[in-house]
């Protein structure tokens, strides 16, 4: 069996914030091909270690490792792209079309102020029509639903085919079903494009039904594999609290997605 | 033949276009039409719109200070508005003040630093006024030559550099993480707000370059256009605002001998522009 190729290796990692310590003694590894869930309360901070990992948060200690090179040396962001929280609830009035946006992920360090090329393009329809947007290509972002708008992100970030995409909650205000579709996609890409993707969210059932490992956050961040004997409840009770309950059986994820298109 | 032996005689309309004083008006006046219209509309987007506003009277005490050393007022407004540009931008990121009060702060002082170059000069003259008004019939070849280099650089840049922009203004810390180099980038783009205001003091004056800045792209923005298609739309109602504007000022010199100030002249037209976009939004 082929080793596994580590993407994001996290060792004793300490994050403080106005003097007050967010992250504590984190480690956890990031395989290449890998769909993890980054799950945990609010304030836990998840997003706060998603900013360190991106390099845009400072950290007190320890050692962040991108694609096997030191955050401080690593310097092909371009492997990398990022869905922010923020990133649907941009002003509906800016003008832009849903080509002119995904147009903007071909940006990379190497073409900085020159023409796009016939294969940037290229990847930009493809990418628009991975993410089944295509009927909705020239229309203005603005005018999207919010399921639309999160799959032109998605694509945003895939027109420069990255190999690791981290999101930040990208579901919050989408009804369930564009919900289920969007996760649907991404597995799509995970297993598909081999894209490896670390995706902050809420929806629990999504996370152990779909993806490969789970990452709890809270101040103390635990990782799991998801096996069909993992005891979800236990390992979740540690980041949520003794009040939580979660029952999980992998074989019940069988049509949960029963609707998937 | 310059505009004040110019208006002593009467001419029709058409002959206008053989003076080269009008011709030097015309010209520059779309290079800055188009400028500010590029430049106004990436403002707009980042949300910093009266920087323009700050900038251009913040300008005006480089006007002053020019017009007392005898150096090219355009010349000390740009140093004083750059100046003030990496002061804001200074403000804002040590968190001395927010944008709109760093913007304030620079404002007041450009603007008194002007008014006391003023009293120490001996008082307000012609030529100062015609700063603070616009007086784009009295654009002389010097003025339309830094004109045109100050406009061509802010073209150039726009051109190279517009989707890296675009993305800056859409998300800065996505483009960030991209590889764009967002800080000098930014510095660039500050540079070239400093620049286009200057190249506008001389067309429209230092109170209403805001105007020039800022409408042709909100009256753009209100058709729901592509951001290409944005971008040439405010283009189009600034150049066509400017050259309205000088051509409604030269007719009514001509067929009512009635002296009105060209840059009033055209933000009315950016304003009727305004207006009519509204009532197309409104009714389409």
């Amino acid at each position: 069996m082929p080793q596994p190729i580590p993407i994001l290796e996290i060792k004793d990692l300490n994050v403080s914030r106005n003097s007050e310590q967010v992250i504590e003694q984190a480690n956890f590894t990031v395989e290449q091909g890998d769909y993890v869930g980054v799950v945990g309360p609010n304030g836990g901070g998840k997003t706060t270690l998603l900013s360190v990992i991106l390099n845009l948060l400072p950290y007190s200690s320890g050692s962040i490792r991108l694609f096997g090179e030191d955050i401080a040396r690593f310097a092909a962001w371009e492997k990398i792209a990022y869905i922010s929280q923020h990133a649907t609830s941009f002003e509906s009035s800016f003008p832009l079309t849903v080509r002119e946006l995904v147009s903007l992920g071909c940006i990379r360090k190497g073409n900085i102020g020159r023409r796009f090329m016939r294969e940037d393009w290229k990847a930009v329809d493809d990418s628009i029509d991975f993410m089944g947007l295509t009927d909705v290509a020239d229309r203005r972002i603005g005018q999207l639903s919010g399921g639309q708008k999160q799959r032109v992100f998605v694509a945003k970030a895939l027109a420069r085919n990255p190999e690791l995409i981290f999101l930040d909650e990208p579901i919050v205000g989408v009804d369930s079903d564009a919900q289920e579709r969007f996760y649907k996609k991404l597995s799509d890409l995970n297993t598909e494009r081999k894209t490896t993707i670390l995706i902050v969210t809420h929806d629990l059932t999504s996370v152990f039904c779909r993806m490969s490992k789970v990452l709890c956050v809270n101040k103390r961040v635990e990782v799991a594999q998801i096996t069909e004997g993992l005891d979800a409840d236990r390992l979740l009770k540690r980041a949520y609290g003794e009040h939580f309950h979660f029952v999980f059986h992998k074989h019940e994820c069988t049509g949960v997605f029963s609707h998937e298109r | 033949m310059n505009v004040q032996e110019f208006s002593a005689m009467s001419v029709n309309l058409f002959d206008l276009f053989g003076y080269q004083f009008f011709q030097y008006a015309l010209l520059g006046g779309v290079i800055v039409a188009v400028a500010c219209a590029i430049i106004g509309l990436f403002l707009i987007l980042k949300k910093e719109a009266m920087i323009g506003d700050g900038l251009a009277h913040t300008a005006f005490g480089g006007v002053a200070v020019g017009l007392l050393l005898g150096v090219h007022p355009l010349l000390t407004a740009l140093g004083v508005s750059v100046l003030a540009v990496f002061a804001i931008s200074y403000m804002r990121r040590k968190k001395i003040a927010a944008s709109d009060s760093a913007i304030a702060v620079m404002l007041a002082l450009g603007f008194s630093t002007g008014l006391i170059v003023i009293s120490l000069a001996g008082g307000f003259n012609v030529e100062l006024f015609s700063y603070l008004f616009g007086s784009i019939l009295t654009i002389d070849i010097v003025d339309l030559l830094l004109v045109s280099f100050l406009g061509l650089a802010v073209l150039l840049f726009v051109a190279f550099f517009r989707r890296e922009l675009l993305s800056m203004v859409f998300d800065e810390d996505d483009s960030r993480i991209m590889g764009i180099p967002t800080k000098g980038l930014s510095i660039a783009f500050d540079l070239l707000v400093a620049v286009t205001i200057v190249l506008s003091i001389k067309v429209i004056g230092t109170i209403l370059v805001v105007a020039l800045l800022v409408l042709p792209g909100l009256c753009a923005l209100k058709l729901n256009l592509s951001f290409r298609k944005t971008l040439f739309a405010a283009v189009g109602f600034s150049v066509l605002s400017t050259v309205l504007g000088i051509l409604f000022s030269a007719l009514f010199d001509i067929a009512l001998a009635v002296d009105i100030a060209t840059s009033g002249l055209i933000v009315f037209v950016l304003v009727m522009f305004f207006l009519l976009t509204l009532v197309y939004k409104k009714i389409g």
